[in-house]
């Protein structure tokens, strides 16, 4: 049998375990879920009988940076381990979790899992799948000498042991409600096969689609995996990345069909190409980041909360939204983007968010600044023309309330130098999705590198933070998390302005089955087919 | 019968003439830029990528900004680089070429060959480096574009210095026991005059690519401050739908290019100098 | 003349070290580095950013990285580059043959356009003359991203089924090739073909001149004999310099071209390798695009002299 799901007796042999509201609703999920994980494309596919066949030519941004899921830093090169690999969990349509080299799972307390793993799975060199990998890769991501960006996020991980050959179990430090999520994010939790050296460059794993060959700054070629796991799929023979350096070579290539999708930074970009033909199809996917503005709290005057306050009230969220993303293309933003667990919907009333210029001008009297105040250089990364256009707005928007800032656009790579040590005063740099917000809010707190870098010393934050980590029960979490975003938002400890879609996907209508995730990462080419 | 070698001072004045009637043209109105502008260039608006209109001669860009606010106020940056690298380009030519073709021997080597490392680097690696390292600062701009055409100043007053410095009366004047510095200056300076004076017409529409082609590339002036061709390069994305915010900074950087190659043709003609 | 080259050649060796070490250090001085432009903000600990600096050589002081990196390139080993894993000659080699590819057409279509339509504006004087000179002034002053610019809105508005930005590779495609570098060929070369042109009028229109023939007929000589070598001379000079100054600013056009057209050649090549840190990568271009630079300059040097023996050179 090509996809083994739980048996009757098995589900019921699971179900009394099951200690905790997460857990049984995932398993649910599992079972029903079990004997047809093509189910979900097809039931979002418009049309009809996919066909098989033929290449999608894909227009890319960036070039992939390394190309072994263990070891790459870069996010473009997520695009392309999405096809490559594949792990024990992955995301659907819905941003929930379900099984992918996993079968399912078992949990007898809240912090150890029991994988039941996928059998007659093969690796793209023909190795077959077992246990044994799913230690590999995880001895691999933990081995300090990997300098893998996976291990902070599997810091809970005490221990892997192989069982049996295909089932694996997890043992946690402490309960942690993140765990599945980045079990579920590819690169982070996909499986490597054990002996195959160079993944960098000639990378194996059990995805969708199998490398071929790699020009830097040409195009980028895989073929359809022809042992993968999932019935039928992918019904794609070729999938053909091509790169082009910027959005206005994109917009020509998706219109002269030398690509046949793509996406692109800028909605109003996206929107001009989709009113162009009746063909196009855009899809604006999941609001998945925000743009924040950072500031460092050490010192005055931001250590003064009056100040902080003062700027979020001078700033006028929605002016910003409107004239940098163009209307319908986003939403006011908190902490937490709306896709995530405990995400801010955009419109329920946060401390502070009300723009109150006046109000911001009479904090800043009590505060001591009454004839304005210079904050010196703001700093945003050059080479994201939104970020750079949202912060001339901010820019002008304090100015009303007498505060001043010179904008300090940089680039990218001494930019971040100065974010990682907290050398800064103000600074907007956006966060690349996460796939849980503990890794968004967990920034904030006092013992994290980035903390202690803006000087964040709030012990009642920490301690919400801390224990949201560990809140299995889904509703519960999202309460919390909803009164971090709020203790955060009183506090002004930095701005949110908007939460928007990290892209805006374009293709032409004969692409079918293709759904655009959250998550960023292009898994649904797997589903994808042409009709022509 | 037409002799092309001189077609006359005649026509050389007309041109110099034009070039510096457009050249005033230019200088005033960005001069005056604040005071022209009808709006304030960073002034955002929701109204993005709007066509010509009674308000907005030359439309908005995509955040709303007024097309021709921009294209002023970004003259006055883009023209005041030109203008002070140039000139600090010439004072630093005309000292080491001087320097160089007159002492002649070994140190003429050493400045060539050091104003050789300069002309081999490539313009916009200098560019991206001296930008990047020390940020796209006018002032450090300046420096950049100053430093990279140094060299071609120093070339060109270097060759005739060299011939002339053995022409007979300037032997006379050794001779008869005139300092050499007189003689550098009194002699061998104004007959050097007129290459320069081409050569540097040339230079400041070189100029005007060079700082306009940075700024395209990003590493202009940073915002909110407009420049020609950091407005040229924004407009590409959205070029079909507002053509203006492209054609406007094109048409601006045409303008002032052909202003300084009319007044450098129209030299040339004027003080009858053979290029090269 | 020998000596001359054997001159210059030599001076090219010291003038090459001092563009690399200046190269080396300039980009050292840039702040930040790879690691850090290529993590972005995904979290690491600072442990792991120390790791992979280390296996990529990263801390060892800066004139220890040069010498070990000159070695290595006196033996012909140019490094790998830090984005892509592979050998930098392996990636720059294709790159510098489009970037050549490129200015091979700029350069051939400047001459045949210039040397057109000098001729024509010198042969049929009145309106066409007129209108040549008119068209050049105005090219002049169109930089030629500016042109690229122009070329691609006018394609997007009236012809968006073409693409633009097509490029192929010449043995993949030949034809195709060919037709995705025309445009930017074209922007490349007309600020060259208006030397060119104004060049070549003038020297055609020198030697219609009756005084000319006159003088060539007292000196016993035949006009075309007269013509031919006057021509040669005064019309070849300045396109000798021309095409060296062409061939020497490859680099500073090529980037900007390439950018707008995204053709994958040398000049985008450095723009994107600076922007990451990728100082193996940055280091070879730079080396490889001085010497271009001053071998042309040598030859226009060369060229020069054996065309006008009036040239001395100290």
């Amino acid at each position: 049998m090509s996809h083994p799901g739980p048996t009757n007796e098995e589900l019921e042999l699971w179900l009394p375990t099951v200690a905790l509201g997460v857990q049984r609703r995932s398993l649910l999920q599992l079972a029903l879920m079990g004997a047809g994980l093509a189910a979900s494309p097809s039931l979002l596919a418009q049309s009809g009988v996919p066909k098989r066949g033929g290449t999608l030519t894909i227009g890319a941004d960036a070039d992939p940076i390394g190309l072994d899921p263990v070891t790459l830093t870069a996010f473009s090169s997520y695009d392309f381990t999405a096809q490559l690999y594949t792990g024990l969990l992955r995301w659907n349509a819905e941003m929930k979790i379900e099984p992918d080299l996993a079968t399912g799972y078992l949990a007898p307390n809240d912090t150890t899992y029991i994988f039941r793993l996928r059998q007659g799975v093969k690796f793209h060199n023909g190795q077959p799948f077992t246990a044994e990998d799913v230690k590999h890769t995880f001895d691999r991501i933990m081995d300090p000498a990997s300098a893998s960006p996976s291990a902070v996020l599997f810091a809970s991980v005490k221990a892997v042991t192989v069982v049996e050959p295909f089932t694996v179990k997890f043992e946690l430090k402490a309960p942690s409600a993140t765990f599945l999520s980045y079990m579920a994010t590819n690169p982070n939790g996909v499986i490597v096969p054990r002996g195959v050296v160079d993944l960098r460059t000639k990378p194996v794993g059990t995805g969708p689609f199998v490398f071929e060959s790699y020009e830097p700054g040409q195009q980028f070629v895989l073929k359809a995996n022809p042992n993968y796991y999932e019935d039928k799929q992918p019904y794609l023979d070729t999938l053909v990345f091509k790169f082009f350096k910027d959005q206005a070579s994109l917009v020509s290539a998706l219109r002269s069909k030398a690509i046949d999708m793509t996406w692109f930074k800028d909605p109003k970009v996206s929107a001009q190409i989709v009113k162009g033909s009746r063909e196009l199809v855009s899809a604006p996917g999941k609001t998945s980041r925000t743009f924040p503005v950072w500031f460092n709290i050490k010192a005055k005057p931001l250590s003064d909360v009056r100040v902080r306050r003062a700027l979020s009230l001078a700033t006028d969220r929605k002016a910003c939204l409107q004239t940098v993303l163009g209307s319908g293309a986003g939403k006011v933003g908190a902490m937490v983007p709306e896709s995530q667990i405990g995400g801010y919907d955009g419109v329920s009333p946060l401390p502070y968010y009300k723009t109150d210029v006046a109000a911001a001008k009479k904090l800043l009297t009590e505060a001591g600044y009454a004839g304005g105040l210079d904050l010196g250089d703001y700093i945003v990364v050059a080479a994201n023309a939104l970020d750079v256009q949202c912060a001339q707005i901010l820019q002008q928007q304090w100015a009303a309330a007498g505060i001043k800032v010179n904008l300090k656009p940089m680039e990218t790579a001494p930019l971040i130098g100065l974010w990682l040590k907290g050398d800064y005063t103000i600074m907007s740099i956006a966060l690349s999705w996460s796939p849980d917000p503990d890794a968004i809010v967990s920034r904030l707190l006092s013992t994290h590198s980035q903390g202690k870098g803006i000087g964040m010393a709030d012990a009642q934050l920490d301690k919400m933070i801390e224990d949201a980590r560990a809140i299995l029960d889904v509703p519960k979490r999202a309460a919390a998390y909803q009164q971090i975003q709020k203790h955060v938002a009183d506090q002004a400890y930095l701005l949110q302005i908007y939460q928007y879609p990290l892209r805006w996907e374009a293709w032409w209508s004969y692409v079918k089955g293709y759904v655009p995730l959250a998550a960023n990462i292009r898994t649904f080419v797997r589903a994808a087919y042409i009709s022509k | 019968m037409t002799d092309t070698r001189k077609p006359g001072r005649a026509a050389g004045r007309s041109l110099i003439a034009l070039g510096l009637f457009m050249l005033l043209g230019m200088v005033v109105v960005t001069a005056l830029g604040p005071w022209v502008a009808p709006f304030n260039p960073s002034a955002t608006s929701p109204d993005s990528l709007a066509g010509p209109s009674a308000q907005h001669w030359l439309g908005t860009d995509s955040i709303g900004r007024d097309v021709l606010s921009r294209l002023i106020i970004g003259g006055r940056t883009t023209l005041l680089i030109t203008f002070v690298a140039v000139a600090v380009a010439l004072a630093g030519g005309v000292v080491l070429g001087l320097l160089s073709g007159y002492v002649g021997g070994l140190v003429d080597q050493l400045v060539m060959r050091a104003l050789d490392v300069i002309f081999a680097f490539p313009v916009f690696l200098l560019a991206i480096a001296v930008v990047a390292a020390l940020g796209p600062t006018v002032p450090n701009l300046i420096l950049t574009i100053a430093v990279v055409y140094t060299p071609r100043l120093a070339r060109v007053v270097r060759g005739p210095v060299l011939s002339v410095k053995r022409w007979d009366h300037v032997e006379a004047a050794r001779s008869v026991g005139v300092g050499e510095f007189r003689i550098a200056v009194r002699h061998v300076l104004p007959l050097v005059v007129s290459p320069i004076l081409v050569e540097t017409s040339l230079v400041l529409a070189q100029t005007i690519f060079t700082v306009t082609a940075l700024s395209f590339l990003g590493l202009g002036p940073p915002p909110p401050d407009p420049n020609w061709g950091g407005m040229l390069s924004e407009g590409r994305q959205f070029m079909e739908l507002a053509p203006l915010t492209v054609i406007g900074p094109a048409c601006a950087i045409v303008f002032a290019t052909l202003t300084f190659i009319v007044l450098a043709n129209g030299l040339r003609e004027r003080l009858d100098v053979t290029g090269k | 003349m020998i000596r001359l080259a054997l001159t210059r050649v030599a001076w090219m060796v010291p003038i090459l070290l001092g563009v690399s070490v200046v190269a080396f250090l300039l980009m050292r001085a840039l702040p930040g580095d790879f690691v850090q432009a290529s993590a972005g903000t995904t979290e690491l600990a600072p442990e792991a950013l120390d790791t992979i600096r280390r296996s990529l050589g990263l801390d060892r002081p800066v004139w220890e990285q040069y010498l070990d990196w000159l070695a290595r390139v006196l033996a012909g080993d140019f490094g790998t580059s830090f984005v892509t894993q592979r050998p930098v000659l392996d990636e720059l080699l294709p790159r510098l043959l489009v970037t050549a590819e490129l200015t091979f057409f700029a350069g051939l279509m400047a001459l045949l356009l210039g040397a057109g339509s000098g001729l024509a504006a010198a042969r049929l004087r009145g309106r066409v003359d007129w209108l040549v000179r008119t068209v050049n002034g105005i090219l002049l002053a169109v930089p030629n991203f500016v042109f690229a610019t122009l070329v691609v809105l006018l394609a997007g508005l009236y012809f968006p089924e073409v693409g633009i930005f097509n490029y192929t590779p010449f043995f993949t495609d030949p034809l195709g090739n060919i037709g995705s570098m025309l445009l930017p060929a074209l922007s490349l070369a007309l600020a060259v073909s208006v030397t060119i042109s104004e060049n070549t009028r003038a020297a055609v229109l020198e030697v219609s001149s009756q005084d000319f023939v006159m003088v060539a007929r007292a000196k016993g000589l035949l006009p075309r004999t007269v013509l031919r070598n006057y021509l040669v001379r005064n019309a070849l000079t300045p396109v000798i310099t021309v095409t060296g100054l062409q061939l020497a600013s490859l680099l500073g056009g090529s980037i900007l071209i390439e950018t707008i057209f995204t053709i994958p050649g040398m000049g985008q090549h450095l723009f994107e390798s600076v922007t990451t840190r990728n100082y193996p990568v940055i280091q070879a271009i730079v080396l490889v695009a001085a010497t271009i630079v001053l071998l042309v300059n040598v030859l226009v040097d060369i060229a020069y002299a054996r065309v006008d023996a009036r040239v001395r050179y100290d």
